[in-house]
């Protein structure tokens, strides 16, 4: 990737797509959070009242949830979607620094590490469910 | 393609960039981060708590039983305050990307700002059983 005068890395149109990325994915995300916290947090309130089940979240719930395919969907999307907004708002933070191209290579490379890691813990807290 | 998507999306009026400018809508755009930040590390923290799974049922459902006590019912209030501040105030700046009512971000921000209450006012009120039981 090339370097301007300040020796800062070059994104060219990049940026534009991040900046879109971030918008399409905040939009995502609140359809996704809001299904989220309904179903897995509020609707089963009424089953708690009703002694069906003693916490809202308990491990047979959760299993009984992702039995069903649109939910196993719909929590990964979720999982990917917030990892990728959240880091990538992080990353607008941080360069705001305007830090050198060094620097602004081991924001990304830490950013995509810490992602995929935290992905990767989520989807197999996720698998144990399904599986 | 890229000048097209952002000729559509930006109209040229956002480079103005008022809102940054005025009083009310520099503590939107802050508040729009520590919000941002604090999601982003109660993130890791459910990822962590979800992530018990691995040791087993009884371990996951002894995590859940605590982090489902009232005091955290209470405090999941305060999570959903954060989360409806920064849905609005993101649709906001949506709104201003695309060229929509940016001469009314100050008045804007007040729409995020009781948008949040009433929203948390409906979840409190739905998680009454939550933290009275």
């Amino acid at each position: 990737m090339a370097l301007d005068k300040n020796r800062r890395l070059q994104y060219g149109t990049q940026g534009f797509w991040l900046w879109l990325l971030q918008r399409f994915s905040g939009l995502l995300l609140v359809l996704l959070v809001l299904v989220h916290g309904w179903v897995t947090h509020f609707s089963p309130i009424a089953d708690m009242q009703a002694g069906i089940t003693d916490e809202v979240v308990t491990f047979d719930v959760v299993k009984q949830r992702l039995a069903q395919g649109i939910f196993i969907v719909l929590d990964f999307a979720l999982l990917g979607a917030v990892l990728y907004h959240g880091l990538n708002g992080v990353r607008n933070i941080l360069l705001e620094w305007k830090p050198a191209a060094n620097r602004q290579l081991i924001v990304n490379v830490g950013l995509w590490t810490l992602g995929i890691a935290a992905f990767a813990v989520g989807a197999r807290a996720l698998l144990v469910f399904i599986l | 393609m890229v000048t097209l998507v952002r000729t559509l999306l930006l109209h040229s009026g956002t480079s103005r960039d008022g809102h940054t400018r005025t009083r009310v809508g520099w503590w939107a755009w802050l508040l729009q981060r520590i919000s941002g930040v604090l999601l982003v590390g109660y993130l890791f923290l459910h990822i962590g708590v979800i992530s018990t799974s691995q040791a087993g049922s009884e371990t996951f459902d002894g995590v859940l039983k605590f982090v489902q006590h009232p005091l955290f019912a209470t405090l999941d209030i305060v999570l959903i305050a954060v989360i409806l501040y920064h849905a609005f105030n993101g649709i906001r700046v949506i709104f201003f990307d695309m060229g929509v009512g940016i001469r009314h971000q100050a008045a804007l921000v007040w729409v995020c700002a009781v948008l949040t209450l009433v929203g948390t006012a409906a979840a409190t009120y739905l998680s009454l059983p939550l933290i009275f039981r």
